[in-house]
């Protein structure tokens, strides 16, 4: 045990892996063909937060305020391209847009709660600054997937509608905006679920994690609720700022509607 | 002086299926208050020549003059206000017919210019044998009223042309009647009308012309205005 947390150790660990065993049987028993993919992600997520956690440990004791927004920058170019494979649709060139979403976004509200709310002791201090930032990042890059899915599917169901819009004299933007409003209500949903669901249904991951370490529970709600509004916030601006970025991508420099053939 | 010039017009189109299509160095003038038809095979590209004279679509080259003024003088929403076309599968839009009939004016382009009243457009639509109240639902309109608002909607604009896409195609006979004279009043008003159409030439038009492998070719029509 170290101040109320208890350690798991290495055996015990590797045990856990065992867990994976019940995704991979279904997958085998339902012919899903997934099994690849579960290990491969359970792999990805070992490793990937062992190495996250040896990192942090070095940060904090090493931290300076180029090597924070080095790790952070790293972060949100990472997510961009988690948020680009998820996309379903077929739109080239959206990196530069998710990418800059997701940094602004993210790193505005986060920024903002952590030295307007916690006021950590230096500004840049990682140990607040990188598990907020990451939360903001991690879920407005599953937000921005599902926002650009549901724009452009949304656009294609649209198209006559676009192409009557764009020949009366409608911009491109006029004529896109219902598929606009509709991507942004998509991608906002499931945090607004989460946050309903707060406190009823579930502990939500960073209260447990802080009750789990040994903290009060109200501390531990305290910092969940303030979490819980910056994901809302972050959330918001992302898939607001990459519906207005990403939309474009279906018309042409003069502003027509970008029919199948004319991709 | 023409009102509408096509010169050298260029322009490539392939279809998702793989066909492809090419205008090389078409040229046309359509004069004021004027109906022309535009006739010739599928596949001709004659939705593509329209798509086109709209910048709608890629061209090569070519130049478009309106009042001879050339087309990049005006910006692409300005153009369309100007010359407008009317597509075969016209989409409405959710709300009443009134919604539908008023949505060019609730675009940046139209902001300058006062929106038709509700008697002005209840003419327009009895001029199209259509007798659907303005607060309808448009979502409850057959395909062939459906088709009519949406040409009502181009008409109350008042553009200096209108391109039409066979827009008859869906109605019956005499709903095709109705828009014809329609298109005919608007041709008194000064509107020019480029259509498309697959019904037997009904005595409006005063060129036909004729898009067959790639050229374009008057016919002595009819009649005609």
């Amino acid at each position: 045990m170290d101040g109320g947390v208890i350690d798991i150790g290495y055996p015990e660990l590797f045990a856990a892996s065992a867990l994976m065993l019940v995704a991979g049987f279904v997958s085998w028993k339902l012919a899903l063909g997934q099994e690849k993919n579960i290990i491969t992600s359970a792999l990805r997520a070992f490793v990937q937060l062992l190495a996250m956690g040896f990192l942090l440990i070095y940060l904090f004791r090493y931290q300076s305020w180029w090597l924070v927004l080095l790790v952070l920058l790293i972060m949100a170019i990472c997510a961009a391209q988690i948020a680009v494979s998820r996309v379903k649709q077929q739109v080239q060139g959206l990196w530069p847009s998710i990418f800059a979403s997701l940094l602004v976004s993210s790193m505005v509200i986060a920024f903002i709660v952590v030295e307007g709310v916690i006021q950590p002791d230096p500004w840049y201090s990682a140990r607040q600054l990188l598990p907020i930032a990451g939360m903001a990042l991690g879920n407005t890059m599953s937000a921005t997937a599902v926002a650009i899915d549901r724009l452009f599917a949304d656009m294609d169901s649209r198209a006559d509608e676009m192409f009557s819009l764009i020949a009366l004299g409608a911009t491109p933007r006029e004529a896109a905006l219902p598929s606009i409003r509709a991507a942004v209500g998509a991608g906002i949903l499931p945090t607004l679920s989460t946050m309903c669901a707060a406190g009823i249904v579930q502990i939500p991951g960073m209260m447990s994690g802080q009750i789990l370490a040994g903290a009060d529970p109200v501390i531990a709600a305290k910092y969940q609720i303030v979490v819980l509004l910056m994901m809302s916030a972050a959330t918001t601006l992302a898939i607001v700022m990459i519906s207005f970025l990403a939309f474009r991508k279906r018309f042409s420099a003069e502003g027509y509607f970008l029919d199948p053939a004319l991709r | 002086m023409p009102l509408f010039e096509v010169q050298g017009l260029t322009v490539a189109y392939e279809g998702t299926d793989g066909s492809a299509t090419r205008l090389a160095d078409i040229s046309f003038c359509l004069e004021a208050g004027r109906i022309y038809d535009l006739t010739g095979p599928s596949g001709a590209g004659k939705s593509m020549l329209l798509r086109a004279c709209a910048r709608m679509m890629p061209i090569e080259r070519g130049r478009l003059l309106l009042d001879d003024a050339e087309s990049s003088g005006f910006t692409c929403q300005e153009w369309r206000r100007r010359v407008c076309l009317v597509p075969q599968r016209a989409s409405l839009v959710p709300g009443t017919i009134r919604d539908n009939l008023l949505l060019p004016w609730t675009l940046k382009v139209n902001r300058d210019r006062p929106a038709p009243s509700d008697a002005e457009l209840e003419e327009l639509l009895a001029a199209a044998a259509l007798d659907a109240g303005l607060d309808r639902d448009a979502a409850k309109l057959s395909g062939g009223q459906a088709a009519r608002v949406a040409l009502v909607r181009a008409f109350a604009t008042r553009p200096a042309v209108l391109l039409l896409d066979e827009v008859d195609a869906a109605l019956d006979d005499a709903s095709a009647q109705a828009v014809g004279d329609l298109t005919a009043s608007l041709a008194d008003a000064r509107t020019t009308c480029l259509r498309i159409r697959h019904r037997p030439p009904d005595g409006r038009a005063s060129t036909i012309y004729h898009l067959e492998a790639g050229r374009l070719s008057a016919l002595p029509a009819k009649g005609g205005a």
